[in-house]
């Protein structure tokens, strides 16, 4: 079906035409190249459209980054895993909003304005992925990628109904990705069924000699997990996801899957240390845009010093100068042996831990986010907005894949858990999540059922 | 009141590509030419380690007997300027590649190392008129930190020292040493103490001559002497050179120091360095130019300068050694390699390594010349010849015809034929002119060709004049 959205002259036009209705509504792309496909693409992924995370290098698009600085800028080169992409055949659409850099939790921190939840309009979608998984849940498109450096993909994933998969650290390359936070950073997928998941996931995860810190995986077993931990939530989440959470464990039991209350003694350092590393690293890799090699430039300034410190307060908006600031203060000397350093130690002290409940569980079910997706209005302070990272970081944090899906839910906006395994378990979760969903596909908004069910009422009331 | 002087050496590795990309690392380009995304710190791009960077860090490392780290660690040193692309330095610092070691002078002093470690060189400011421009081309460059303990105690020690230490590096063909294009760079750190205590340092930067190093410092000991004896204190800071005024100035004080902030580098995993690598580096070992010229003090009864000079490069070293063991006598060698042959290299600029003067040849030549087959211009031109035409001596002098005359009687002949073509000459000498003789004798080496024996040459010459004088 989607393959044809491209090929066919009288599909394509219908399909650009839902494209421009979704984004005029949803705001989901910052960019859209739509071109019908000229030569057959030969691969797995043969014309299948994909929208990419404007953070994510296409040559020859932009790459904006949601951020002023980079409002002009054009990618000069493909990321490796658009590169892999393209070679499988696959389609590129457009590029999709985000916070600026990847850093916020609801897809409003952007040049391009804020992205919005097809579900409830008055909701967020989440973030920072928010325009991928806007674009895929209205279906545009099946499949896009994110970014995931404190749950990015699975959050807003989790805010729209779909799948969202950080892989383990290292197994896609992060070349092309534009840094935030280094050591957590992953290429991440955004995805409307899990078979599409695992053939983009196949795709991508192999080593690259252009990021050092990618590196080969051994074959993955495909087997369904059989024992799950959980964890004991105690008033931590809302009433609505500590319900569908028990739901979740509920129906796992209910195909066999035995669970084993686990509690994790390090939870309460999780946010803690990844909000130390993660803006420490940002602050040394946001240093690069001064406004003289490419990007925003002050221009009016005429000292070089006053040209970068105007170009960079001109450039980023207040959560990225935030994060630039308390990365800065964590790494001064004096101080970054009470924080940055005590924050690795700690992540080390983390990953132990969790390497030792894979011995014990083979996945693990944990909430996404403590809230169902919330009014950004209403929306509880700085703090306690960051500390509702616990549930995703610790992926990042110990580099092990986690997948959010979506679960059933008695309100009109959906939800999502996520399962989280050791290292190189993608194919394991994948397994586990389609073993216990019956439904092939997932639940669309009524306002945005997609581009086959737009193609199809337009085509009756011709 | 004692000077203590600790250096910071920059050498530039001599690598085809720069330290974390493919761009080509070479001096003198046109500016921006080579560049690309990585190096120019576009978003989304990340660093890949050359390894042959690695490899000679290591060969530095292990020449200078340092403890070799057990892994390639690197960290990020942050900071602003224009000309570092990433407002970040990827460098070491935990854990350099080097530890401990030392450097021994050609006097015997012992100069110890603390640390070495690679780092990314940064780019280059251009001002003009109004504007500044940046030229990355050496952004991501490869450099290999060198830094000393304090452990040099006069300027002129340091100035040695350095020249020797360049040497080294040349020798190991690690660096091409050429400090004004920037390739060998050194920050000196000197304060004035006694001999227990250091006293306060002051760091000098803007060296970029030997001439200079030698300056500043004496300019700097003479300032923090100065200070001291009015019981003033010396502030701790960084001062630079001023070339055009001849003194060292105020960079920043202790207050403007930069806090680099440290931490490793996430994008770079440790890099191990295995057995089989170090392995091939300690292969690669050589006996050091200091050394090896006291060696052939001892060993060849060669003077101090002769053994400095013939060790300067390690060809020309090696060169000696091989054409001594093929039988040459070490000192006329010598005094071939530092005089012709270096001459008609320099003409025809070519290197000793890849010219046809093979060892083996060279000491045929010299041995030709020692049982007096040819005269020594000859042998000049027969060198020019093996180099040009790639051919044994031999050959040359028999394809030439240029073995040397000793028919007395052709001698003679010649003699003759020149006296009566230089009738006026004759004249003169008849007048009680001796010097006319090395005239003619000239004319007579000229008519053949250089190569009839001069001895013979000057004995039928004064023979046949003799005689004119006595029938006169």
């Amino acid at each position: 079906m989607w393959q044809k959205l491209i090929s066919d002259q009288k599909l394509f036009k219908y399909y650009q035409q839902y494209i421009a209705y979704v984004n005029e509504k949803l705001n989901c792309y910052t960019f859209v190249q739509l071109r019908m496909s000229e030569n057959d693409s030969v691969g797995e992924l043969k014309n299948i459209p994909i929208a990419i995370k404007d953070n994510i290098a296409v040559k020859g698009l932009p790459l904006t980054c949601g951020s002023e600085l980079l409002r002009q800028f054009v990618s000069p080169f493909d990321a490796t895993v658009v590169e892999h992409l393209k070679q499988a055949g696959a389609c590129i659409v457009g590029k999709t909003n985000l916070d600026e850099f990847g850093m916020g939790s609801t897809t409003t921190h952007s040049i391009h304005g804020a992205t919005l939840n097809p579900w409830d309009l008055q909701r967020t979608v989440g973030g920072s992925s928010g325009g991928s998984a806007a674009a895929v849940a209205s279906g545009t498109v099946p499949l896009a990628l994110g970014s995931d450096t404190g749950g990015s993909v699975r959050l807003p994933a989790s805010f729209c109904g779909i799948y969202g998969l950080k892989p383990s650290y290292g197994s896609f390359s992060r070349y092309g990705l534009v840094s935030f936070a280094s050591s957590f950073d992953v290429v991440g997928i955004l995805a409307d069924n899990t078979e599409l998941l695992r053939t983009a996931f196949k795709i991508l995860c192999r080593p690259d000699p252009y990021d050092q810190s990618s590196r080969s995986f051994p074959e993955q077993q495909k087997a369904v997990s059989r024992r799950v931990g959980v964890i004991a939530l105690h008033n931590m989440v809302s009433r609505e996801v500590e319900l569908s959470y028990q739901r979740s464990c509920e129906y796992m039991r209910a195909r066999n899957i035995e669970l084993v209350e686990i509690t994790p003694q390090t939870m309460q350092y999780v946010a803690p240390v990844y909000h130390i590393i993660s803006t420490a690293e940002a602050s040394a890799n946001l240093a690069r845009f001064d406004g003289i090699r490419y990007g925003l430039r002050a221009e009016d300034e005429y000292d070089t010093k006053d040209m970068i410190s105007e170009t960079r307060s001109r450039g980023f908006a207040d959560e990225v100068k935030m994060r630039i600031l308390l990365g800065t203060y964590v790494l001064r000397s004096g101080l970054a042996d009470r924080y940055y350093h005590n924050a690795q130690k700690m992540r080390k002290v983390i990953q132990r831990e969790w390497k030792n409940i894979f011995t014990q569980v083979d996945a693990f079910l944990l909430p996404v986010y403590p809230t169902l997706a919330f009014v950004p209005e209403e929306l509880e302070d700085q703090v306690r907005q960051k500390s509702a990272d616990i549930y995703t970081a610790i992926a990042n944090l110990t580099g092990m894949p986690a997948l959010a899906y979506p679960v059933e839910s008695d309100m009109h906006i959906p939800m999502g858990v996520q399962l989280m395994g050791d290292l190189s378990s993608e194919e394991r979760l994948i397994d586990t999540v389609r073993y216990l969903q019956t439904e092939k596909t997932i639940q669309r908004a009524p306002a945005f059922s997609g581009v086959h069910e737009w193609i199809k009422n337009k085509s009756s009331t011709q | 009141m004692i000077p203590h002087i600790g250096l910071e050496i920059h050498i530039r590795l001599q690598t085809k590509s720069k330290l974390f990309c493919s761009c080509p690392s070479l001096f003198g380009q046109e500016a921006n030419r080579n560049v690309c995304p990585v190096c120019l710190g576009y978003p989304g791009t990340l660093p890949v380690l050359n390894s042959h960077a690695v490899w000679l860090g290591c060969l530095v490392a292990q020449s200078l007997q340092c403890e070799i780290a057990p892994c390639v660690l690197f960290e990020r040193k942050n900071y602003f300027y224009p000309d570092l692309p990433k407002n970040y330095q990827i460098s070491q610092y935990a854990l350099p590649l080097g530890k401990g070691g030392h450097f021994v002078t050609w006097n015997q002093d012992v100069v110890h190392i603390r640390e070495v470690h690679l780092e990314e060189d940064a780019g280059k400011m251009i001002h003009a008129s109004d504007k500044t421009y940046c030229d990355y081309n050496r952004a991501g460059t490869p450099l290999l930190e060198i830094v000393t303990q304090p452990d040099l105690h006069s300027a002129k020690a340091v100035e040695y020292m350095l020249q020797e230490f360049r040497r080294t590096v040349q020798y190991l063909n690690v660096c091409d040493g050429n400090m004004e294009e920037g390739s060998l760079r050194c920050d000196v750190n000197i304060s004035v103490g006694s001999q227990e205590s250091l006293g306060t340092k002051v760091e000098i930067k803007n060296l970029n001559s030997f001439r200079f190093v030698r300056m500043a410092l004496q300019y700097e000991i003479k300032r923090q002497i100065a200070l001291l004896k009015e019981d003033k204190l010396v502030q701790q800071e960084t001062r630079q050179w001023n070339e055009h005024r001849d003194r060292t100035e105020l960079m920043r004080s202790k207050e403007d120091v930069h806090d680099y902030r440290y931490f490793p580098e996430p994008d770079l995993t440790a890099y191990p360095l295995k057995n089989v690598f170090l392995k091939t580096v300690s292969k690669a070992l050589v006996e050091l130019p200091n050394e090896r010229a006291k060696r052939f003090i001892h060993q060849y009864k060669l003077s101090d300068s002769v053994a400095w000079a013939i060790t300067e490069k390690k060809e020309i070293a090696d060169f000696f050694e091989q054409t001594v063991q093929e039988g040459a006598d070490p000192l006329k060698l010598v005094s071939w390699l530092e005089g012709e042959v270096k001459k008609v290299l320099n003409k025809t600029g070519s290197k000793l390594s890849s010219s046809p003067l093979t060892p083996s040849r060279m000491q045929k030549l010299l041995w030709l010349l020692e049982t007096s087959v040819i005269q020594r211009k000859i042998a000049q031109r027969v060198l020019s010849c093996i180099i040009s035409e790639d051919k044994d001596p031999s050959e040359i002098i028999e394809e030439y015809n240029w073995e040397r005359i000793s028919d007395i009687v052709y001698i003679q002949k010649l003699v003759e034929n020149v006296i009566n073509a230089h009738e006026s000459v004759v004249c003169d000498f008849l007048e009680g002119k001796e010097k006319v003789v090395d005239y003619l004798l000239g004319k007579v080496m000229e008519e053949s060709a250089g190569r009839i024996d001069p001895q013979l040459a000057i004995q039928s010459l004064r023979d046949l004049l003799n005689k004119k004088k006595e029938n006169r």
